[in-house]
């Protein structure tokens, strides 16, 4: 599948490009991390049970799962059906949710804050994906993946406005999915200020591995859904690939550059900021039916 | 074209309930009256030319020019500088400016009156609710005006929806709320100022003995 293979050297670039502001590390310095992490073994504290076991696995195998169901440029998905996209977010759901229970399964306190933390953000990021992808289904009549972009990009000439909010919205999204400024500093180790970190604090090797794998996919996943917005299916395969490939590349230095001007909200913000998001989401939302003439003003 | 300007005002909307600095509130005010002026200079035109002439200078002039230097005067004069006690949480206030929106949205579309035109009445009924939600929860002065003239927007926004001309009575009449209000606030803040060292609603019970 030549998408999947596409994916995970854009994601290891992607997530180097990200600290170049200070000095640059070898980019596919990840990978090599990611190696190391799997020739260790794993050491598991006799509180827990399976759960914390199996709960990376099912993480990884989710996230997989959701890749499956997007399409790349005129590539089509390999699943797809109508209203694949609440699957698509189950699926990361279902993936969170099970490292949120091994993060309670660890039977430590710290582990319990951040997964309580993540789940408050989670819960509230929700909305915003999914009024954005109502907005642009709202749009074409469409209620998949595969051909929702494809008859955005020949029908509407209002969709650049939709598509600059729709495209704001997923940044964020992302940023807040993957645990990033400014929802949280992945490289702090202060106690009361991790929220996803401390919920893979103790786990290790071959586990930690996964989960860094997984983050990738995941940063690669919206990456493909952004560059579907960008990409005009007019042109031949090998442009498109190309095209694909440098949207990405710019898509991380992006998320580098945001990443790096920012500080970590307060804590009493996050919430504030992230119903933000699922606000202006809904305002995307009304203003597609105000365009759309689904409500008729005169 | 208006759509734009209509989609950029709601978003406004949801900003005031989400900034806490003053100094932002005045920038969202100028930037309000920047728009009225864009709407107004896309819809209204057939009407005479010096009518319109006046609405537009008008509108430009006082409301993102001089308003928000005047409050801005104020504002440097008694050092207002954060808006920390609001009586509801931020969070919980911007559900609600996208409730006021859902409503007027709603409730214009149930009105099936050929006499509105209901892009506008929209905005402009969920511009007056928020307004009078503003007032409601922020305990400062100073952010009472700020609410009075958010109201004062969606008035206008809702005599621009009630018709293809903009008489000038309601003009008028809407400039003169405006400096009433506005007079009224420097004047009080100054003395509330001078003789109490805040301006929190709250202390000014004790005007009451």
């Amino acid at each position: 599948m030549v998408v999947a293979a596409i994916f995970i050297p854009g994601i290891i670039s992607k997530t180097k490009s990200k600290v170049a502001g200070r000095k640059m590390p070898p980019v596919l310095q990840p990978f090599f991390d990611v190696l190391r992490l799997f020739k260790k073994g794993a050491v598991y504290s006799k509180t827990s049970s399976f759960i914390y076991q199996l709960a990376p696995v099912v993480y990884i195998s989710s996230v997989i799962m959701a890749l499956f169901l997007i399409p790349v440029g005129r590539l089509n998905a390999l699943f797809s059906f109508q209203g694949d996209f609440v699957l698509f977010a189950y699926l990361i759901a279902t993936g969170r949710f099970m490292m949120i229970i091994a993060a309670m399964d660890q039977g430590s306190s710290f582990e319990g804050m951040g997964a309580n933390r993540e789940a408050l953000y989670a819960m509230l990021a929700e909305p915003a994906f999914f009024i954005t992808i109502a907005t642009l289904a709202l749009f074409t009549g469409i209620t998949s993946f595969e051909s929702l972009f494809t008859h955005l990009n020949i029908e509407f000439n209002f969709s650049y406005v939709i598509g600059v909010a729709s495209i704001y919205v997923l940044i964020n999204t992302v940023m807040i999915e993957n645990s990033r400024m400014p929802v949280d500093d992945p490289k702090t180790h202060l106690e009361l200020t991790m929220i996803h970190e401390v919920m893979v604090l103790d786990n290790s090797g071959f586990d930690l591995g996964l989960i860094n794998i997984a983050s990738w996919l995941k940063f690669s996943i919206y990456g493909t859904l952004i560059s579907n917005f960008i990409i005009s299916l007019l042109l031949p395969l090998h442009f498109q690939i190309i095209l694909y490939l440098i949207i990405q590349i710019v898509f991380a230095i992006t998320v580098g550059l945001l990443e790096s001007f920012r500080a970590r909200n307060k804590m009493e913000k996050n919430p504030q900021w992230i119903i933000m998001l699922s606000a202006i989401a809904i305002v995307g939302f009304l203003s597609a039916l105000i365009i759309s003439q689904k409500i008729i003003l005169n | 074209m208006e759509y734009i300007f209509i989609i950029i005002y709601s978003i406004t909307l949801v900003y005031f309930s989400l900034a806490e600095r003053v100094s932002k509130y005045v920038l969202l005010l100028s930037l309000q009256g920047l728009l009225l002026f864009s709407i107004l200079f896309v819809t209204l035109i057939d009407i005479e030319i010096f009518d319109f002439l006046f609405i537009l200078t008008e509108t430009i002039v006082v409301k993102a020019l001089i308003l928000p230097w005047f409050m801005n005067k104020v504002r440097r004069q008694n050092q207002l500088k954060r808006e920390n006690d609001t009586s509801v949480p931020v969070f919980y206030s911007i559900i609600i400016v996208v409730l006021c929106l859902l409503v007027s949205f709603l409730l214009s579309s149930k009105l099936q009156n050929t006499q509105i035109h209901t892009k506008y009445f929209t905005v402009a009924f969920s511009s007056v609710i928020f307004g009078i939600y503003f007032i409601i929860i922020h305990k400062n002065i100073f952010s009472h005006v700020v609410g009075y003239l958010i109201i004062e927007n969606g008035i206008f926004l809702v005599s621009l929806s009630l018709g293809n001309k903009m008489p000038m009575m309601v003009n008028l009449a809407v400039l003169l709320d405006v400096l009433m209000g506005v007079l009224v606030l420097g004047i009080f803040v100054n003395r509330i100022g001078n003789t109490f060292e805040s301006v929190e609603v709250g202390h000014l019970t004790q005007l009451k003995d």
